[in-house]
Formats: C-alpha cells, sequence, structure tokens
C-alpha cells in the first residue's frame, strides 16, 4: 500500500498492511532546511520544501499543513511577532480588539489581502503537487472562535462571552463568513482534507454548553464546505476531555487527532470502545514526552497506544497528540515511524 | 454567619462585580470588621470556585470573572484592611518562564493565592531567572513560582531553582503547569509541584506559615 491507500483504508476501517503513521512534525522541520522559524513560517517554497522533506525523509503516511495558530487573524492586519526559532504569535500589546466594543469592528475581509493565508494556500498548492497523489495533504485551519482570540487575547476574550456573548458572537459570525472564502481557496488547491482546530471545545477551557452556543454553529458552516466539495473533515484537539460528541454532531468528521480521552469516555479504551467504528482516531502519544522521555518509554508509550486503538487493526493512526516540539531532534520521530512499522500485534 | 456575607460570596463566585461591591458597602454599614468581609464574603467565594474548577464542574471563564469580581472586592477593601492593619499572610512572585507566553494558568493560580489572602507580585509572562530572584530579593518573598506550558521552556525551570540556590535566597520555589510532573520537579529539587492552581494556593500558603 502507498500511504494514500492506506490512509483511505484506515478511514474507511477497512484493513491496513501496517499503521499509519504521522509525529505531526510542524516547525521542527524548517532545520531540513537550514530555515529560521520566521523564513519557514512566511516564506512557501522553504515551508513546502520542508514539510515535503520531512514526509520522504521519514516516511510519514502524510502531512497536516499546522504552520502556527496566527496564520487566520493575519487577515484582520493583526500585528505578529516572529521569531528566529519560536513559533510566530500576536503582538499582544497591540491586539485588533482592544475593547468590547471593538468586536462590531470585526467584518468579512478579503482573505486574499492576508499575506499569511496566501502564503498557507500556496503552501498547499505546492504539497499537492510534490506528493502527486502518493499521499494526502491536510490543510491545518484555525476555528472561528480561535481566530477571534488572537484578535483580542484568550482571557480578555473569555470574559467577554459573559460580558457580552451577543457581540462576540456577531464577530465569529464574520469571521466565519471570511475563513469560509479561504477554506474554499485551500480546497481549490487540491488537498484531500482539511483539519480544524476547535482549541476550546474541551474541558481544559470552556463548558460544552458554552462551546456549543459559541463556536459550533461556525464551525459546521465550515465543515459543510468541506462535505460539499468532497474534502475530508478532520478535527483538532488537544485539551483535556474534549467534547467529541458535540463536534461530532456539528462537523459530521471522519477523524479526530487529539491527546486526552474524550470527556464521554473513561480513558483511551473506552474511546476506540464507544467511537472506534464512527471516526479515524489519530494520536495520542503526549509531545512533551519528546523532551522529558526515554527513548525506551517513548517506543512503550507508541506501543501501548497500538495495543489500545488498533486492536481491530485499523482506524488508527499512531501521531503525536499534538504538534511534535520545535526545538527538539527528530529521533523519537524516527523512532515513532519504526514503532509503525514493525509492532504489528493486530495481525496475529 | 451574616446573610450579606453568604450572599456576596454567591455574588462573586457568578462573578457579579456590580452586586459585590454593592454588598461589601452593606456590610460595612452593618458593622461587619473588613477582616471578616474579606475572609467570608470574598475569600471563601474563591474557594468555592477553587474547588469547582479542580472538580471540573466550572471552566476557565468562570474562574475568571469570578476572580474579576474579588479583585474588585479586595481593591474596595483595601483602605479599610490598612486602616484596620490587617497584613498579607506571605508574598509570592509569580510569572510565566522566559520563551513561554502562555499566561492563563498562571493568572489562575495567582488569583487562587490571593484568595487565601498572600500577596502576589505578577511579573507576567517571559520572564527570566534574573528577573525572578531580583523580584524575589526586593520584596522578601516567601515563594517563587514559576509556570511553563512549554515542553520547549521547562528547563528555565531548573534556571530558575539553580539560582535561587547559588544567591541564597530563602524563597521557595513552586512550579506547574501542564507538562510539569512531580518526576520533573524532583529532578531540578524545585520545592512543590501541584497539578492545580486550588492546591496551589493550599501549598503556597503552609509554605508561609
Ligand atoms: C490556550 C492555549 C494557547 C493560547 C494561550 C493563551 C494564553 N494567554 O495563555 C494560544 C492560542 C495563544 C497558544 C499559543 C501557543 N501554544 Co498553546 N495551548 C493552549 C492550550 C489549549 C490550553 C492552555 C490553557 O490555557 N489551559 C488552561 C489553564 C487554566 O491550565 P494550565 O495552564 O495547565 O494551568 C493549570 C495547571 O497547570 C496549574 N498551573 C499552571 N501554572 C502553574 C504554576 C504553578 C507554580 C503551579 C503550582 C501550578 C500551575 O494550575 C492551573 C490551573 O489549575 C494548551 C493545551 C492544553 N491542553 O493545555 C496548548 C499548549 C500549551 N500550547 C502548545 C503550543 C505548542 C503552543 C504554540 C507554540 C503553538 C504554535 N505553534 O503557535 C503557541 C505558543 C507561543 C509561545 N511562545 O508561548 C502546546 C505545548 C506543547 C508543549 N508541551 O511543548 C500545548 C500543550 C498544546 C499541545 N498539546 O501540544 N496556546
Amino acid at each position: 500500500m502507498n500511504s494514500m491507500e492506506r490512509i483511505t483504508a484506515m478511514l474507511n476501517h477497512q484493513e491496513v498492511d501496517r499503521i499509519p503513521v504521522y509525529p505531526i512534525l510542524s516547525g521542527v522541520t524548517r532545520k531540513l532546511v537550514n530555515a529560521t522559524y520566521e523564513e519557514w513560517a512566511t516564506n512557501a517554497d522553504v515551508c513546502a520544501d520542508a514539510l515535503y522533506k520531512a514526509v520522504k525523509q521519514f516516511n510519514l503516511d502524510g502531512v497536516v499543513t499546522l504552520i502556527d495558530l496566527s496564520v487566520e487573524c493575519d487577515a484582520w492586519g493583526q500585528k505578529l511577532i516572529f521569531h528566529e526559532n519560536d513559533a510566530p504569535h500576536p503582538d499582544y500589546s497591540q491586539c485588533i480588539i482592544q475593547d468590547i466594543e471593538d468586536y462590531a469592528k470585526i467584518k468579512k475581509v478579503d482573505y486574499k489581502q492576508s499575506k499569511r493565508m496566501m502564503m498557507h494556500i500556496d503552501v498547499c498548492r505546492q504539497l499537492v503537487e510534490k506528493a502527486n497523489g502518493e499521499f494526502p495533504v491536510t490543510a491545518f485551519v484555525f476555528g472561528p472562535l480561535g481566530t477571534l482570540s488572537m484578535l483580542r487575547n484568550q482571557e480578555d476574550m473569555y470574559m467577554d462571552l459573559y460580558d457580552d456573548p451577543d457581540a462576540v458572537k456577531e464577530a465569529v459570525g464574520e469571521v466565519t463568513k471570511t475563513l469560509k472564502d479561504y477554506v474554499n481557496a485551500l480546497i481549490d488547491t487540491g488537498i484531500q482534507g482539511i483539519m480544524f482546530d476547535t482549541l476550546f471545545a474541551s474541558g481544559t477551557i470552556m463548558s460544552q454548553d458554552m462551546w456549543i452556543e459559541m463556536e459550533s454553529e461556525a464551525i459546521k458552516v465550515l465543515a459543510d464546505v468541506c462535505h460539499e466539495r468532497g474534502v475530508l473533515v478532520m478535527i483538532h484537539n488537544c485539551g483535556e476531555k474534549p467534547y467529541f460528541d458535540a463536534q461530532i454532531e456539528a462537523t459530521k468528521p471522519c477523524a479526530f487527532s487529539f491527546l486526552h480521552p474524550p470527556a464521554e469516555c473513561t480513558d483511551f479504551a473506552d474511546c476506540k470502545e464507544k467511537y472506534g467504528n464512527k471516526l479515524g482516531l489519530i494520536g495520542c502519544v503526549p509531545p512533551p514526552m519528546v523532551v522529558t522521555s526515554t527513548d525506551e518509554a517513548w517506543v512503550e508509550e507508541c506501543k501501548r497506544q497500538i495495543d489500545i486503538f488498533a486492536k481491530d487493526g485499523t482506524g488508527y493512526m499512531l501521531a503525536t497528540g499534538c504538534e511534535y516540539p520545535s526545538g527538539s531532534d527528530f529521533k523519537k520521530a524516527e523512532l515513532m515511524v519504526e514503532i509503525a512499522k514493525t509492532y504489528t500485534p493486530y495481525k496475529k | 454567619m451574616s446573610t450579606t456575607l453568604v450572599e456576596m460570596s454567591e455574588f462573586l463566585q457568578k462573578g457579579r462585580v456590580k452586586n459585590v461591591k454593592e454588598l461589601i458597602q452593606k456590610a460595612l454599614d452593618e458593622g461587619i470588621a473588613p477582616k471578616t468581609i474579606l475572609e467570608e464574603g470574598l475569600l471563601s467565594g474563591m474557594s468555592v470556585v477553587g474547588e469547582k474548577f479542580k472538580k471540573n464542574e466550572v471552566f476557565v471563564p468562570e474562574v475568571l470573572i469570578a476572580a474579576r469580581a474579588m479583585n474588585a472586592g479586595t481593591t474596595m477593601l483595601k483602605p479599610y484592611l490598612v486602616q484596620e492593619g490587617v497584613e498579607s499572610k506571605g508574598t509570592v512572585v509569580i510569572g510565566t518562564v522566559k520563551g513561554d507566553l502562555h499566561d492563563i494558568g498562571k493568572n489562575i493560580v495567582k488569583m487562587m493565592m490571593e484568595g487565601k489572602g498572600l500577596n502576589v507580585i505578577d511579573l507576567g509572562v517571559d520572564v527570566s531567572a534574573e528577573q525572578y530572584v531580583t523580584a524575589a530579593k526586593e520584596n522578601d518573598a516567601d515563594i517563587i513560582a514559576c509556570s511553563t506550558l512549554l515542553t520547549t521552556t521547562m528547563g528555565e525551570i531548573k534556571n530558575v531553582v539553580d539560582l535561587v540556590k547559588a544567591e541564597g535566597i530563602r524563597a521557595k520555589v513552586m512550579i506547574g503547569g501542564a507538562p510539569v510532573t512531580q518526576d520533573f520537579c524532583d529532578s531540578v529539587n524545585a520545592d512543590s509541584y501541584t497539578p492545580d492552581a486550588a492546591t496551589a494556593a493550599d501549598v503556597a500558603l503552609s509554605f508561609c506559615l
């Protein structure tokens, strides 16, 4: 099987020759092309080259274009700070939304004016071309509420949700209109899927009711675009107790990339039991282990995850539960791929 | 307990600044001692929120609005407390370590510590070991509290502990944040790790007694 066949089979819950694997190598791939973080995050040629190199060099089964969480907010002119060795982020001293009244200023904008969105679209176009149908390319898109929070700062936005929920919701609606055009443009590049980051839909941040009220409709609009155009919908959420049911209801995803057991489950085994035949499950090796654990502990954790999630031999992709630490070397990524290729108890 | 204080605690838990302030005025008019208002009206309410947060019954937005109400209340009470000569129970210097900008967990820890009557000096985010130690010296702090959410910046915690030891200052070092563990705490010789803010505040208080 090539990667495209393997992932297609995995998502359709059909037999695979081995467990597909993706250690969410993002910013760390800049090292493969000797670029700074800033170059990697702003130059489409550099970024696409680095992500493609990672797929080839480490035999990954696909690519997710997680650049950073400040790509979308650029469309509203949010000032960003770029670093040589760290992910870019908003200049929180100069947020576009300074005051609760400023939500009213957020209107639909033309995504084509955004350098960062256009760069990401270009990255997808280049990757689709390079992949040539051998492995799937999935674009990563920060959800509407997450995007809005980058224009305000998270802490104030959380309080605004109590002080003036309607104002926030209006702005979420405008952001969504913009993201809808952006999603369409990403789909035009020929990508196979979009992975939406619903950062706040977990027990780490807000109640399920609040998330449903504030973002579920908006994310549904974006997911529907993908469904209509025949592109796969995936969700990424690395919080504790992610709200699987609410997100499934809103977006009807084919796969979920996650780090912690869902709110609806007692543990990972229970998650496989409840969602294993509905969803492709992607995860859930903790990225901090790349830095803190021994190679042996890492290998054990990868095997443990395969034992739990691949016991029926499919519907699972071995992955980190979130981005691979951008300052690390590739040793643990190589080990993870090695395990996916060689550890096959599900075949018995 | 006075019904005014019970009501105050309940409004605080709902984050209702205006009601909390009105009830503080009412309690003062009723002749309740400022220290009692602080402890039984404000801090007790914040403790309830902290416990509920720990049990996942309330979430980050609820904690933030409750803390905002507590801050509004303590600001209003401050002149009376000073008059009465109520002292803080200890001093904490807190911040998110160098290279890391995540601050919501740190802010919640700060609020819970303030909720226990501690004086907390917030150095913000991206704080270097030197900045923690300088602030601890200047304020004769009992505790240095370091938050980090990034694995890439966990090493900074060791720099803080090492500098505290090298400078021989008395402050205990407390550490936390999602990737931090007890093993990590032991490996860098920090004084305490707690997984959540409510427990962090209890431990901080115990270090000050
Ligand atoms: C919200 C969030 C953000 C927000 C931050 C907003 C803000 N102002 O803080 C935004 C969107 C800006 C963001 C950006 C990034 N993020 Co972020 N983010 C998160 C997320 C989803 C939740 C963090 C949070 O607020 N939790 C809620 C608070 C209340 O919990 P907490 O911080 O853990 O604090 C509690 C305890 O830990 C403890 N505690 C905390 N501090 C202390 C201190 C002491 C002394 C004690 C005793 C206890 C204690 O008490 C608190 C309350 O109980 C986490 C995922 C997760 N599940 O944790 C990722 C996460 C932290 N982010 C991550 C990453 C990679 C990033 C980015 C680099 C992404 C990118 N490539 O652009 C950037 C970082 C930029 C930078 N240089 O800092 C990774 C870090 C991976 C790692 N371990 O290295 C995480 C873990 C996601 C993941 N699973 O990979 N992020």
